[in-house]
């Protein structure tokens, strides 16, 4: 018995503690990140100001003379939103047909549409600067939305067609039955049981759009270049804006990283396209 | 509308999309593959434009194959994305069933350990190399000169000082411009998807059959056997997802490798691509096909996979 208790012990209060370490451990990194930014530039490299520092909030203030930042967020913004719009715009009808009428090719569909994710960027890139310069349309918004919305179709029709599979066929079939039109059936019965389906899908693309970066870094320069162009001219920065670096790095994550903590359960899904529950 | 022709109707457009956007690029690298066809060149004026005249074959393939980078380039990819793997995995096993029970601040444990996953990645590698793996201003640096001056107040003590006085001084590591820069690319990716594994993997231990397990405790099973006998073979499928999605993430990795160090030292596959795409497109593309071809390796597996559970 002696044994048991002193097991259920360790069980008790050993896994709480090495869990909390653990994670404390991981998110460290990104603590780390948003106190120095709460410092100066010189303040952040002397040790005798490594926990105990007189904050500021003067790297905020100054985000944009530093680096301009509410331009590359803007154009972040939409990138992302008007990608994430196109992509539910041309996924979510062929995901409600392959869902609900499959065919013996929906299958061999799905999976060619998901090989697509696999075509190594680097592979294809000067092919697409060529292409881009050749119609004018190199570092324009038209461009990288469009890119980034065709990287991401592939999960977002994966994701909404494991969401629409669930939906159960009667509910459509009574429909029919009572005459309602293919527009009624999408609008009075698909879009409300679909609905948590589509906003999740929405949020996943969303984060994907906005921390990609090898497109949106290799295919602008300053009109359309994103926040990840950003933070990339940035990468050496000697050590001598430490405090600045971490304010626009916090700004630059920081919306992403708390809409992340809502979407946990939909991500699951949509990255292992429903094969793991 | 007919029956049949509305739910293609309804396809048309995402099909089309991604057949062009992968037919069109592709078969450009292609055909840049089998030509001469450099961005600048004095003596060949004429190799600046691509044109079928230019025809060289497979000899962008053999100048590739022949360049020592390509194996380095090769073998780079290679260590970093096992790495990784192995790394991310074992580590997202353990915390995974560490959390798996319910204890106090679950809740608040999964968010910050799912945190780094959506950090993006050039944030993730301006953080680490600069602020944390610095040899002189990041935390490193920091660490190391602090032990110094520990170890060197103690030298100063009567007895033990002598005992001190044998010990070297800490060097920091630098991780940018050498072979260790591929350590801090694998650090600092590894850092950022083991949130991923551990996600997974949690997802999965929830459908754990539970009766198995009191089963298994009744017939005196120690936590080690439930572990390896129940526990393990349960996460085989899921630990096979995350490897393959993860493969085919880590062969194109770039950012990091960029601004850790600028690929001294240390180029994948993507990064040696970018290095020739500076001048010789023909070369490039050649390599680009490779890449096509390692991909393909590793997507192969994975759709079958996913293709046997797609359906029920």
């Amino acid at each position: 018995m002696a044994i048991v208790s002193a097991n259920s012990n360790i069980s008790r209060y050993g896994r709480p503690v090495l869990a909390w370490g653990v994670a404390l451990l991981f998110f460290f990194p990104i603590f780390w990140m948003v106190l120095t930014s709460f410092k100066t530039d010189a303040d952040a490299v002397k040790p005798e100001f490594l926990i105990w520092f007189k904050p500021t909030l003067d790297n905020y203030l100054n985000l944009t003379e530093n680096y301009d930042y509410w331009r590359f967020a803007t154009n972040s913004v939409i990138t992302s939103v008007c990608a994430t719009l196109f992509t539910l715009v041309v996924g979510v009808p062929a995901a409600y047909a392959m869902a609900f009428n499959p065919s013996r090719a929906t299958k061999d569909i799905l999976m060619w549409m998901l090989s697509t994710k696999m075509l190594p960027a680097a592979a294809v890139l000067y092919p697409m600067i060529f292409l881009a310069k050749g119609i004018g349309l190199y570092d324009t918004h038209v461009l990288v939305i469009t890119v980034v919305s065709l990287i991401n179709l592939p999960i977002a029709i994966w994701m909404l067609f494991t969401y629409f599979k669930e939906i159960p066929k009667d509910i459509i079939e009574a429909g029919k039955m009572d005459g309602v039109s293919t527009w009624g059936e999408v609008k009075e019965i698909l879009i409300p049981l679909a609905w948590g389906g589509i906003a999740s899908t929405a949020l996943i693309i969303f984060i994907f759009c906005w921390n990609e970066a090898y497109w949106t870094v290799r295919l602008t320069t300053i009109d359309a270049a994103t926040l990840s162009k950003l933070i990339e001219g940035n990468r050496a920065p000697e050590g001598l804006f430490f405090g600045r670096l971490s304010a626009v790095s916090t700004a630059a994550v920081g919306p992403i990283v708390v809409l992340g903590w809502f979407c946990q359960k939909q991500l699951v899904q949509g990255l292992t396209f429903g094969a793991v529950k | 509308m007919t029956n049949r022709s509305l739910p293609r109707l309804l396809q048309a457009p995402a099909v089309l999309l991604l057949l062009v956007w992968m037919l069109v690029p592709l078969s450009i690298t292609l055909y840049f593959s089998f030509i001469r066809y450099v961005l600048n060149s004095l003596r060949r004026p004429e190799w600046t434009k691509p044109a079928l005249s230019n025809w060289r074959g497979f000899g962008n393939y053999e100048f590739v194959l022949n360049n020592k980078d390509f194996i380095l380039a090769i073998q780079n990819s290679l260590l970093i994305v096992c790495s990784i793997l192995i790394l991310t995995v074992i580590f997202g096993v353990l915390i995974a069933v560490l959390i798996n029970k319910t204890f106090m601040g679950r809740g608040v444990v999964r968010v910050l350990l799912i945190s780094p996953f959506f950090v993006m990645p050039a944030v993730n590698a301006v953080l680490w190399i600069n602020m944390i793996l610095d040899p002189v201003l990041g935390l490193q640096g920091l660490a190391v000169a602090g032990i110094n001056e520990v170890i060197d107040g103690l030298r100063t003590f009567p007895i033990l000082g002598g005992f001190f006085s044998m010990w070297p001084e800490l060097e920091p590591i630098s991780f940018r411009a050498t072979q260790t820069s591929a350590y801090a690319v694998i650090t600092m990716v590894t850092w950022q998807w083991t949130p991923f594994a551990v996600l997974i993997f949690m997802t999965s231990l929830q459908s754990e059959d539970q009766q198995q397990k009191e089963a298994a405790v009744l017939d005196g099973a120690g936590t080690w056997s439930q572990f390896r006998f129940l526990t393990l073979p349960h996460l085989a499928r899921p630990i096979a997802i995350v490897v393959m999605i993860q493969a085919i993430f880590h062969l194109s990795l770039y950012a990091e490798i960029e601004i850790v160090s600028r690929g001294n030292g240390n180029k994948n596959l993507p990064y040696l691509i970018g290095e020739f795409a500076n001048n010789n497109i023909g070369a490039a593309s050649a390599t680009g096909i490779f890449a096509v071809i390692l991909a393909n390796i590793v997507a192969i597996f994975l759709l079958r996979m996913i293709g046997k559970t797609l359906m029920d």
